[in-house]
C-alpha cells in the first residue's frame, strides 16, 4: 500500500471502559498482589495496573465488602474481606487485613494464553527477539498456566532484512540516521532523521522519525530505505520532545477526497484511508464510499493492486490518473 | 422490592461473590444454594416462586466466568445421576491457580507485555488485555517499557472470530469459500486446526470434511458468515500445526516468478526487499504462496514490474491492468 497516502486509522481508540469481564479478571488479580504488598498507595497500585486511581479505589471498595456466604449463608463478618477503611479514605493507601477464598494468582484461559502466544511469535521478526529459546520457553510456561491447551493460533515471523536491526540500533543509541528514501511519488532523496519509533502492521514495517529536510514527523517504510547509515550525532528530537500520534496514517487537510465503490467484504482493507463522518452507501455487496489520500500516486498503486475489488468513481482526474498507470502497466504485454 | 433491590448490585459485584464462593466450597453448591445465598442473586431469589430469570441469569454467568479461564466444575450427585437439581458446582483450587513453580521475570514481563500490545483490534486485544491483568498480579516490576517498538497485527477478516471461537470449541464450521477463478461460491465443512498469519495474511488449516484432507483457507475468500455447527472434533495434536507451517514454508520455497523491474523505482526497491528474493540486475526472482496474491501486488505497480514467467502469472497480471483500465475508461 501506498506510503502514508494519508488516511485516518480507526483502529487506535484509547483503552475502552471496563466491560464486567475485564472488571472480574482485574478484581481476581488485584486481591493476589494486594496479599502480597503489606500496604501499598492507590497510585502505585494504579500505575503497577496502568488503571486510574479512581478504578483502583472502587475495586478495592468492592473488595473490602466481598466474601463467601460462609457457615450461616449470611456473609458474617468473618467470611468477608476487610480491609483498612481508614488508610483508603484518608491516606489513599491500601492494606488488606482479612482474605478469605483466594490464595493465588488466577491462571490464563487458553484464548488468552494464545494471544501472548501468537504475539510473541510476531515478535521473533524483532532482531533482539531473534533468540528462539527464549520465546520457546515463555510459550511453555504460558501454556502450563493456562487453564486449558492454548487454542492453534499461529504467526509466521516474517524475515526482516538487516535495515530493521541497523535502526534498532540507531534508536537506541539516540543518534541521527541517514538513508535513501523514494517516496510513493517517485522521488527519491537522501533523508537525514531522528529515529523514535519502529513500527508495524502485519507485514509492513516503518519508521516514525523526525525528518531534518522536511522539520516534521514523517513515517517511512523501511522497504522504500536505502542505504542506511547511522551516524554519531546525537539526536535533536527525542521521543519525549514531540507528539507521535497514534496513527500511523495522518490526515491533513490537504488530503484530495475521491469516491470509490468497493466490494463490501474488502472494504476493511481500506479502513485506514475511509475518513470518519464519510458516507457510506451500500447495495448488493458493494459500497460507496471516500478515502482520503496526498496525492493520487498512491492511490493509483492502491487501486491497481485490488482489480475489480475497488474502483474510483471520481473526481475525473482520479479516475484518470488509475487508469493511466494501468494502461501504462498493459502496455508493456503488448 | 427484592427486584428492585437486587438490580443494584453490579454484575461484577455478582460474577466476583460467585467465583468466592465456588472456591471455598469442597463438595460443591447446588444451583438452589447459590440463587438464594451468593451476593446477588439472593436479592432477587423467591423461596417459594419462580426463579426462571435467575436461573438464566446464573447459565450466562457460569459461561462468561468460564470464558475467563475460570474452571467451573459441574458434578453430578452420585446418587442421582442426570438429576439437574442436584448438580453441584465448584472451582477446584488446582486448576483455578496458576502453578506456583511458574514465574516471570522483568525481561520476560516487559516481553510479553509487548506481545500483548500486538492486539488493538477484535476480541482478542480483550483477552491480552486480561492475560497482563493476571500477569501483573504477580507484582513482577518491569524495567523501562518497550517505547522503541509499536508492532501491530490486524483482525480485520470478518471470519477471524467466529473461528477462532470454533477452533477453541473443536466444533465443525461450514463456511462458502469463493477460489480465484471460480464464479460460484462452494460450501465448505471444515475441522479447524490452526490459524495461521502469514505475510499479513490469515489462513485457516482445516480438515475438509467433504475431501478428507486438510486444506488451507485464505480468510479474505470466505464469502459468507461463518456457520457453526454442534459437531464436535478430537482435538489435533500441536504437531499439526508445525506440519501445516512447514508445508506453507514449502510451497512458498517451490513456487517462483521471474519479473524485470524498472530501476530506481519504486517496484525495484521494494520488491529487491521481498523476503529470498533473487537479484540479478533488473531481473528479480520473487517467491510466493499464492498467485493471484502475487498478481494483485505485481498489478499494483503498474508499468514498473513486466512478468516474465510463469506464463500464467504474466497473463494474470496482464488481465488484472486491463481489467482497471477498462473500469477507469
Amino acid at each position: 500500500m501506498a506510503e502514508a497516502a494519508s488516511g485516518r486509522s480507526k483502529s487506535t481508540g484509547r483503552v475502552p471502559p471496563l466491560q464486567a469481564q475485564d472488571k472480574l479478571t482485574f478484581l481476581l488479580s488485584l486481591v493476589p498482589y494486594l496479599m502480597d504488598h503489606d500496604r501499598v498507595s492507590v497510585a502505585d497500585a494504579a500505575a503497577h495496573f496502568g488503571m486510574t486511581k479512581e478504578q483502583i479505589r472502587e475495586a478495592v471498595r468492592l473488595i473490602g465488602v466481598s466474601g463467601i456466604p460462609g457457615e450461616t449463608a449470611q456473609y458474617q463478618h468473618e467470611d468477608l474481606f476487610d480491609i483498612s477503611w481508614d488508610d483508603l479514605e484518608e491516606n489513599d493507601q491500601i492494606v488488606l487485613t482479612h482474605r478469605v477464598a483466594i490464595d493465588d494468582s488466577p491462571r490464563f484461559s487458553a484464548r488468552e494464553a494464545a494471544a501472548l502466544i501468537a504475539g510473541l511469535q510476531y515478535l521473533s521478526s524483532l532482531p533482539e527477539h531473534a533468540n528462539r529459546t527464549a520465546i520457546a520457553t515463555l510459550t511453555a510456561k504460558l501454556s502450563r498456566g493456562a487453564s486449558a491447551t492454548p487454542s492453534q493460533l499461529t504467526v509466521q515471523s516474517t524475515r526482516t532484512d538487516e535495515t530493521l536491526a541497523l535502526i534498532r540500533d540507531s534508536v537506541d543509541a539516540g543518534v541521527q540516521l541517514e538513508f535513501d528514501y523514494l517516496n510513493s511519488r517517485g522521488e527519491r532523496e537522501r533523508r537525514r532523521v531522528d529515529p523514535l519509533r519502529i513500527e508495524s502492521l502485519d507485514a509492513d514495517w516503518y519508521l516514525r522519525a523526525w525528518c531534518h529536510l522536511r522539520e516534521a514527523i514523517r513515517t517511512f517504510r523501511l522497504d522504500r530505505i536505502s542505504n542506511p547509515v547511522v551516524t554519531t550525532e546525537p539526536i535533536t528530537h527525542g521521543a519525549a520532545d514531540v507528539k507521535l500520534p497514534d496513527s500511523l496514517f495522518e490526515g491533513s487537510a490537504d488530503d484530495l477526497i475521491v469516491t470509490i465503490d468497493v466490494a463490501a467484504a474488502a472494504a476493511p482493507l481500506l479502513a485506514d484511508y475511509i475518513p470518519d463522518g464519510a458516507v457510506t452507501v451500500e447495495s448488493e455487496g458493494r459500497l460507496r464510499t471516500s478515502v482520503r489520500v496526498s496525492h493520487y500516486h498512491g492511490l493509483k498503486r492502491l487501486i491497481a493492486s485490488m482489480p475489480g475489488v475497488a474502483l474510483v468513481i471520481g473526481p475525473p482526474d482520479a479516475r484518470a490518473a488509475v487508469r493511466e498507470w494501468a494502461a501504462a502497466g498493459a502496455a508493456r504485454y503488448e | 422490592m427484592a427486584v428492585a433491590a437486587g438490580s443494584r448490585v453490579p454484575v461484577e459485584e455478582r460474577l466476583f461473590s460467585l467465583v468466592l464462593a465456588l472456591l471455598a466450597t469442597e463438595a460443591g453448591l447446588t444451583k438452589a444454594e447459590i440463587l438464594s445465598t451468593v451476593q446477588g442473586y439472593r436479592q432477587r431469589y423467591r423461596a417459594s416462586g419462580d426463579n426462571a430469570n435467575l436461573e438464566r441469569q446464573f447459565e450466562r454467568d457460569k459461561d462468561d466466568i468460564r470464558e475467563l479461564g475460570v474452571p467451573l466444575e459441574t458434578l453430578e450427585s452420585p446418587g442421582e445421576p442426570g438429576n439437574n437439581q442436584n448438580l453441584r458446582y465448584r472451582i477446584p483450587r488446582g486448576d483455578y491457580e496458576l502453578p506456583s513453580d511458574i514465574s516471570f521475570s522483568p525481561e520476560e514481563t516487559t516481553l510479553l507485555n509487548l506481545a500483548a500490545m500486538v492486539w488493538r483490534e477484535g476480541s482478542i486485544s480483550g483477552e491480552s488485555r486480561r492475560a497482563i491483568l493476571k500477569l501483573r498480579s504477580l507484582g513482577v516490576v518491569t524495567d523501562e517499557p518497550v517505547i522503541g517498538y509499536a508492532p501491530r497485527l490486524r483482525v480485520r477478516d470478518v471470519a477471524f472470530e467466529p473461528l477462532t471461537a470454533a477452533l477453541d470449541k473443536h466444533v465443525i464450521v461450514r463456511f462458502g469459500y469463493l477460489k480465484p477463478g471460480e464464479q460460484d461460491a462452494r460450501t465448505r465443512t471444515v475441522a479447524p486446526i490452526a490459524l495461521i498469519q502469514r505475510e499479513g495474511r490469515w489462513i485457516l488449516h482445516g480438515e475438509d470434511q467433504d475431501a478428507g484432507g486438510t486444506r488451507n483457507f485464505l480468510l479474505r475468500r470466505i464469502v459468507s458468515p461463518i456457520s457453526t455447527t454442534n459437531t464436535r472434533y478430537p482435538a489435533f495434536p500441536e504437531s499439526a500445526t508445525e506440519s501445516a507451517k512447514a508445508e506453507l514454508d514449502k510451497i512458498w520455497e517451490s513456487r517462483a516468478a521471474i519479473v524485470e523491474v524498472i530501476p530506481g523505482s519504486d517496484a525495484a526497491t521494494r520488491l529487491s526487499k521481498r523476503a529470498d528474493t533473487g537479484i540479478d540486475g533488473d531481473t528479480l526472482t520473487l517467491h510466493y504462496s499464492d498467485a493471484d496474491l502475487l498478481a494483485d501486488e505485481l498489478a499494483g505497480f503498474g508499468p514498473e514490474v513486466l512478468v516474465l514467467g510463469p506464463e500464467s502469472l504474466r497473463g494474470a497480471v496482464r488481465d488484472r491492468l486491463l481489467r482497471t483500465e477498462a473500469d477507469h475508461g
